[in-house]
């Protein structure tokens, strides 16, 4: 009965170390907003974008995973539903860097075998400190076959583009169809269900 | 006179079974009263089956000086005979228990004391591994719930969060007016309300009503 708000909805995850600033990432994105203040994730969180890609109204929900091990099965049972998923390391962490292959693996693990995959490589603003060099970043990246940015949350560098930029790669294989199909309905006991019920009868 | 040659049989033994050192020492002295009779004088828990030679040999002696006066005193000899074996065979037995029991204790103190060193010089293998934590059960703060019921609630908390935003999009809606006012309202809001806290309210007591893996874990807190 209600109109609908959005015409697709996309389920997107970010992943990677812990402290490498994926919640701040998100942060940005969805709050234009950032907090020095370091909050570790308890597991796994989320918030809600709307965006406007090629006329269509995209409500992003992106899924934020606490990088700790411990939360590790936690967060590798929401793998499954993402459409897009987010590998963030810290420029300045060069064991977050080198951990990459390891959440690669997680994701050929987890999730879907058609899932649209992107490399950040995140505070690129402290170049002082900086322990990987953007070509290795770069490298890793074309050697897999994904999109790389260098990104700041704190200088807000890149951070919408990359969102965008992976929301339109998921539009693109996305097959024209009505906003109610079921691959927009992937929640895996989640809250996207309570959305779709009120906003397509 | 067969009964004397017995007796002197016994007596040889009680010479030859007498440690040589001592029979020796005896020959030197010329018979003289001297150490063998010593043996007699020792504490009980301190012979060795040499005194009893020694012990022997002085009875042996003895005997040797009232033999052949009657039967009775053969037989006495007889049993004396087979008592001093007796004490020889309790000796022998006594002192190999206490050699025994000395190695037993010998070796529960090295292996104490082993022990004791590994455990000083490896403090390390005392502190909890890489997946493990020492829980202070004192601590207020400390972790006390399982991850699967970790899962649930924030399973929990995602949804309602959820369902808070699609309540915010509705108000949002219905203040700017999109929504025709014909239609009847999901949920009674006071629209000149700036925020949704009756909505949120109503959406509270709800939830409240369903036995919640929150609800669940923190029910004794409302007590």
């Amino acid at each position: 009965m209600a109109k609908k708000t959005y015409d697709l909805l996309f389920k997107l995850l970010l992943i990677g170390d812990s402290g490498v600033g994926k919640t701040c990432v998100l942060f940005r994105f969805s709050d234009d907003a950032f907090n020095t203040t370091f909050i570790s994730t308890i597991g796994i969180d989320f918030k809600i974008k709307t965006v406007e890609l090629q006329g269509k109204k995209i409500k992003l929900q992106i899924w934020d995973t606490a990088g700790q091990e411990r939360f590790h099965t936690i967060t590798t049972s929401y793998y499954r539903g993402a459409m897009g998923i987010m590998l963030v390391y810290d420029i300045t962490n060069a064991k977050s860097f080198e951990n990459i292959s390891k959440w690669l693996r997680n994701i050929d693990e987890h999730a879907n075998e058609d899932v649209e995959r992107m490399l950040l490589g995140n505070k690129c603003d402290m170049e002082d400190k900086r322990v990987v060099p953007k070509a290795k970043g770069e490298q890793i990246a074309r050697e897999h076959g994904i999109r790389f940015f260098e990104t700041s949350a704190k200088a807000n560098i890149n951070i919408e583009k990359a969102f965008l930029t992976l929301a339109e790669d998921i539009l693109r294989k996305t097959p024209v169809k009505e906003p109610n199909s079921e691959n927009v309905d992937i929640s895996s006991g989640s809250g996207v269900t309570g959305w779709k019920s009120k906003c397509c009868s | 006179t067969n009964l004397c040659h017995v007796v002197f049989s016994e007596r040889e033994k009680w010479t030859f079974v007498g440690s040589l050192k001592e029979v020796c020492r005896s020959a030197m002295e010329f018979g003289e009263e001297s150490s063998p009779a010593l043996a007699f004088e020792k504490d009980v828990f301190e012979l060795t089956v040499e005194d009893v030679y020694d012990i022997s040999y002085v009875i042996g002696r003895d005997l040797l000086k009232i033999r052949c006066k009657g039967e009775e005193v053969s037989d006495l000899q007889f049993k004396i005979v087979r008592v001093l074996e007796m004490f020889e065979s309790l000796v022998t037995k006594y002192n190999l228990s206490i050699e025994e029991l000395k190695m037993e204790r010998d070796n529960l103190k090295g292996e104490l004391d082993r022990i004791l060193a590994e455990r000083s010089s490896g403090q390390d293998t005392q502190t909890p591994g890489p997946n493990q934590m020492v829980v202070d059960l004192t601590d207020p703060n400390r972790p006390r719930f399982t991850m699967q019921e970790l899962k649930e609630v924030l399973q929990e908390r995602n949804q309602l969060k959820a369902q808070l935003m699609v309540a915010q999009e509705e108000l949002q809606l219905f203040k700017s007016g999109i929504l025709p006012q014909a239609e009847p309202p999901l949920v009674e809001v006071d629209l000149e309300t700036p925020e949704s806290t009756e909505h949120n309210s109503a959406k509270i007591s709800e939830m409240k009503e369903e036995r919640t893996a929150i609800g669940k874990l923190f029910s004794f807190k409302r007590k």
